[in-house]
């Protein structure tokens, strides 16, 4: 049994670390926290349900789609709103991107009704032997795509110029726009990215859970948890932090209970918060200083 | 906001003309004497109204003065909420349950200030967001005289529903007429200048030889206790409370909108955020019954684009610009 939890939880965990890594990229190279970042988690499972019900498209197959679909929102909304209120005061981008949250979900609720939804592919109901443990074959791809996905991210800010752009943003604003790069395209592309990446993993988790207009919002817990654990915009921290995350849940609801397991995040949150704000990877950007 | 741009409006606001306290003084007249005129539907209304001046004049001590945003300060909703209610299901009337919604809302900011006020920006805002979501799981948690999770049935008055829900309406609007003096004179006393020198260079106020911690758990402990009395009053109101009503997160995130609507740091600025907000919100409530999210999401979207610093400043900056316009022609 505790090996059944164990590898539950570290295999949910990666799940977790790609819902947070565009979260904790946006806060990290603007210093903008996205209370609106969870609801492209929701766009993304809808989008894929829609590819599946409606054309019998597999949900790996509507993964680039909802990335897509959901990189093209995220860009747009940073570019019209949200690089006019970066300007002006980072706190006040809190209350916008609750009030486009709002918007996003109401839309959903509009357009797909609050019925629950789910999306069965041919393989839902298979199980791969590891370890000695059972595990359902979608719980696994979802980990395995979320970690290779991670990586490439990871790769691509560390080898491509435009992700070199955003980290030098993320390092020193000013001196990265004296050396030529335009903010308030890194910015716009920073966003793009980051919903980019809640799109992926809204893909994955229509996979694993029911699809709902709020499911996004069960994410937004874990979501501040994980980017405080692995340090704000700090990618490889959030895909550790993320398995260390889903690992100490399952291991609360083991020992303790599933009633604990919330108690236990908010007290390891509280704990990181004040013995290590910066967190396990962080160091200081720009987000942190504003 | 710039930090200039607040020191700018908060100097504004401490030297507010006669004129403006008339037009209060009026204010305050028209809602003595507004449940004798309205229905019952508009009562409620305006009785949500005052409690959210209450919450945000709250939430002004602790963000708009000493510049520390927390964005979960809803916590301290619920946890007036719940002493209130605790105490009236023990037996005790609902004036010393409403006391013991003040202290203990302030308590509970007294002890959890020392370390939580040691983080700062982004870190602290994200801190009382958590200790707001916790607050719902150790109610749950604890049991006993808080009801867990099958929530608490306060005892029912002896009263009439109409001379009570009156009653109520009366005590939010004293309770908003007196947060309103609580932050009038937070702005002129010693500690407010030491708040005030905090939120601009924290750093610099210690130099100073204020004691920034002291300070600030004061300030946080002051901002609790108004919010835990909003918090007690709306237990007895309502009648029935459950963690994730009382706790619920979007009381604090409302108030903080209307903080920001109304102007941070001002006297009147929260007043004006909390009638603006909670009218709009339900006439669009009642007018888009489906998509009403969407539309406040809008409004929202649209205030903040318009006037980032709070309609005040951007009226009178509209106010400014005409005249000049004039004196040009």
């Amino acid at each position: 049994m505790l090996a059944q939890a164990t590898v539950n939880g570290i295999l949910l965990g990666g799940l977790y670390g790609l819902a947070t890594v565009g979260f904790s990229m946006v806060w990290g190279v603007m210093g903008v926290i996205n209370l609106a970042h969870t609801s492209f988690i929701t766009l993304g499972a809808y989008i894929t349900y829609v590819l599946f019900s409606q054309f019998g498209i597999d949900p790996l197959v509507a993964m680039p789609v909802s990335m897509l679909a959901t990189f093209v929102l995220g860009y747009g909304i940073q570019r019209l709103i949200l690089n006019r209120i970066i300007r002006t005061s980072l706190l006040l981008s809190l209350v916008v991107t609750f009030g486009i949250d709002l918007i996003l979900t109401d839309a959903t609720v509009i357009a797909f009704t609050s019925d629950v939804r789910s999306v069965n592919a041919s393989y839902a109901s298979t199980s791969v032997a590891l370890f000695g443990t059972l595990v359902p074959l979608v719980r696994l791809l979802a980990a395995g795509l979320s970690l290779t996905i991670g990586i490439a991210f990871f790769v691509f800010l560390r080898r491509a110029s435009m992700g070199q752009a955003i980290l030098a943003t993320a390092l020193d604003r000013e001196m990265s726009n004296l050396m030529g790069i335009n903010p308030q395209k890194v910015f716009a592309l920073t966003a793009g990215a980051g919903a980019a990446l809640a799109g992926a993993a809204g893909t994955l988790s229509s996979m694993l859970f029911p699809i709902s207009p709020t499911m996004g919002v069960s994410f937004l817990g874990a979501v501040f948890v994980i980017t405080v654990l692995g340090g704000i915009g700090s990618v490889e921290g959030c895909i550790v932090a993320g398995f260390l995350y889903g690992l100490v849940q399952a291991w609360a609801a083991y020992w303790l209970g599933t009633n604990f397991q919330e108690i236990v995040a908010f007290a390891m949150f509280l704990g990181v918060l004040v013995v290590r704000p910066q967190g396990l990877f962080g160091r200081a950007f720009f987000g942190e200083h504003a | 906001m710039s930090e200039t741009a607040i020191v700018q409006q908060a100097t504004k606001a401490a030297t507010v003309r006669p004129l403006v306290w008339i037009a209060v003084g009026i204010g305050v007249l028209v809602l003595c004497a507004a449940p004798i005129g309205i229905s019952a539907y508009w009562l409620r209304v305006l009785t949500t109204v005052l409690m959210y001046v209450i919450v945000t004049q709250g939430l002004n001590v602790i963000v708009g003065i000493t510049g520390y945003h927390a964005f979960g300060n809803g916590v301290f909703f619920g946890v007036g909420a719940y002493a209130c209610g605790a105490a009236m299901v023990a037996g005790m009337p609902f004036a010393a349950g409403l006391v013991l919604s003040i202290l203990v809302s302030a308590a509970c900011a007294f002890i959890l200030g020392w370390p939580i006020l040691r983080l700062k920006g982004h870190y602290f805002a994200i801190a009382t967001v958590a200790l707001n979501l916790a607050a719902i799981q150790i109610i749950i948690q604890i049991g006993g005289i808080t009801g867990g999770a099958q929530g608490l049935a306060l005892p029912l008055s002896d009263w009439d529903p109409k001379p009570l829900y009156i009653a109520l309406y009366y005590l939010m609007l004293a309770g908003a007429v007196a947060s309103t003096a609580v932050v009038t004179i937070l702005l002129r006393c010693p500690l407010g200048f030491a708040l005030r020198a905090i939120r601009d260079s924290e750093r610099a106020a210690a130099v100073m030889g204020i004691n920034t911690t002291k300070a600030k758990v004061y300030a946080w402990s002051i901002s609790a206790g108004l919010t835990g009395f909003a918090g007690g009053v709306w237990a007895y109101w309502i009648t029935f409370i459950e963690p994730s009503s009382a706790f619920d997160p979007a009381i604090g995130v409302k108030a903080y909108i209307m903080l920001i609507i109304g102007g941070m740091g001002s006297i009147l600025g929260p007043v004006i955020g909390a009638f603006v907000i909670e009218i709009v919100s339900t006439l669009v409530w009642s007018g888009f019954l489906h998509a009403h999210q969407l539309i406040f999401g809008v409004l929202i979207v649209v205030v903040c684009l318009v006037a980032p610093q709070g309609i005040i400043d951007a009226s009178a900056q509209l106010v400014r610009s005409i005249r000049r316009g004039n004196g040009a022609a």
